[in-house]
């Protein structure tokens, strides 16, 4: 099939949203799907332009048998650690042992932690540029700014296209500086952009960081409080 | 519920926040049932679709991309392959008459996906554009998106040779196309 060919591609795609295609083809073009990002592209286009057509439907009401049924599928799938979730409750993160990543975290942020490679003007009252440790491209920004109550809102943008690795979790930490160990801002998604909210009794810290610094961690996170795994991404933090 | 806040849940689920999982679940669970009992015209079959694709939202959420498409397309598009995959898979028990009575909820009274269109006030550009289409494109568009035809099925039910279902299918595609993005001369 002679995919290079955008007008092929559109027509194949659009059959596939339409859902004319017949089961083998559907199956080839699922396994094309996985190797050709053009392919995906012409099919989210589609998507969104025929999908909301689902909108007129009327609603029906499924069993709650259902929904009993996905609970007990994902139920054991890592339970989240507190009630609260994650974004609201990052006190579990507790400082109680010294793990190896620890260490070599700090060797990072003494040896020199990557600076940002171009001026990037951003909102905010801090800016931190990380850049990804291998290629020393930069990967990731973080900037925050006042929220309520004392805490500190930080937007996350990751450049690129992040991959995270099945059964992992990346996890984010600020360097506070000479001495003195890293502390979990909690976990994060590969979504381009996100938004964690940093509680007030963090916030004198933060705002006084040397850096940040994201880890590779087991599924729901560092089982120790310190990072565990290796370091992908970090940067200095900036007064802007 | 707002996009905005869709995705944000989105992102809590990829955190395995289970509340905002079942918050999600509430909120667009009626919405995909409906979906998936379109396609399947079977009760039971429809809710193993739907079981299916929450495992699966649940599972894949850290790879939903709120830039790349909106939170209720990306989850419809789950629903919808998944229902139209079982629909396609060879089916080694034809229907029989025990299967009669899971058949598909949609009374022969109740209003057809082409009817609703048609009165839906509020479906937007889309449901503008769709009238813009012949009576036959509308109706093979339709029929194949909603009951999940394909061109042979289309073909039967419409009583009409294959070319000419798959042209009707293709010109009515490229029409609606243009309609939603005229091009700028």
């Amino acid at each position: 099939m002679k995919l290079e060919s955008g007008e092929l591609r559109e027509k194949l795609a659009a059959e596939y949203v339409l859902g004319t295609m017949p089961a083998r083809t559907r199956r080839r073009f699922n396994t094309l799907l996985k190797q050709m990002p053009a392919l995906r592209r012409n099919v989210a286009d589609w998507e969104s332009r025929l999908l909301p057509l689902t909108n007129v439907l009327p609603e029906i009401q499924p069993p709650a048998r259902v929904w009993k049924a996905i609970e007990a599928r994902i139920h054991g799938n890592r339970p989240p650690r507190t009630a609260a979730g994650f974004w609201q409750n990052l006190s579990f993160w507790r400082m109680s042992s010294f793990a190896s990543g620890a260490l070599a975290l700090a060797l990072i942020v003494f040896i020199g932690l990557p600076g940002p490679q171009a001026p990037v003007e951003l909102p905010g009252r801090m800016v931190v540029v990380m850049n990804d440790l291998q290629t020393k491209e930069p990967a990731m920004t973080a900037t925050w700014e006042d929220g309520k109550q004392g805490e500190r809102i930080v937007r996350l943008r990751v450049m690129g296209h992040a991959e995270m690795a099945p059964g992992t979790a990346w996890e984010m930490w600020m360097l506070p500086g000479e001495n003195e160990k890293p502390v979990s801002l909690g976990l994060i998604t590969t979504h381009e952009t996100q938004t964690m909210v940093v509680p007030a009794s963090l916030a004198a810290r933060l705002d006084g960081a040397a850096g940040l610094a994201m880890s590779v961690e087991p599924a729901g996170g560092s089982p120790t409080g310190l990072p565990t795994g290796p370091v992908l991404y970090a940067g200095k933090c900036i007064k802007t | 519920m707002a996009p905005d806040q869709l995705s944000d849940l989105l992102s809590r689920c990829a955190l395995r926040d289970q509340r905002a999982f079942a918050e999600l679940y509430r909120y667009a669970s009626a919405k995909l049932f409906a979906v998936a009992v379109r396609i399947t015209r079977r009760r039971d079959w429809a809710e193993e679709v739907l079981q299916e694709s929450f495992v699966n939202i649940w599972n894949h959420a850290s790879g939903y991309s709120p830039s790349k498409s909106a939170p209720m397309t990306w989850m419809t598009a789950i629903v919808r392959n998944r229902a139209l995959d079982l629909l396609r898979r060879p089916r080694e028990v034809e229907l029989d008459e025990d299967h009669e009575e899971l058949i598909a909820s949609i009374p022969d009274d109740a209003p057809g996906p082409d009817e609703l269109l048609r009165q839906s006030a509020d479906a937007g550009a889309l449901a503008e554009c769709m009238k813009q289409l012949t009576g036959e494109q509308q109706k093979s568009i339709t029929l194949a998106f909603f009951h999940g035809l394909s061109h042979g099925e289309l073909a039967q039910q419409m009583q009409k040779p294959l070319g000419t279902v798959k042209t009707w299918v293709r010109r009515g595609l490229e029409r609606l196309k243009d309609c939603l993005e005229p091009r700028n001369a």
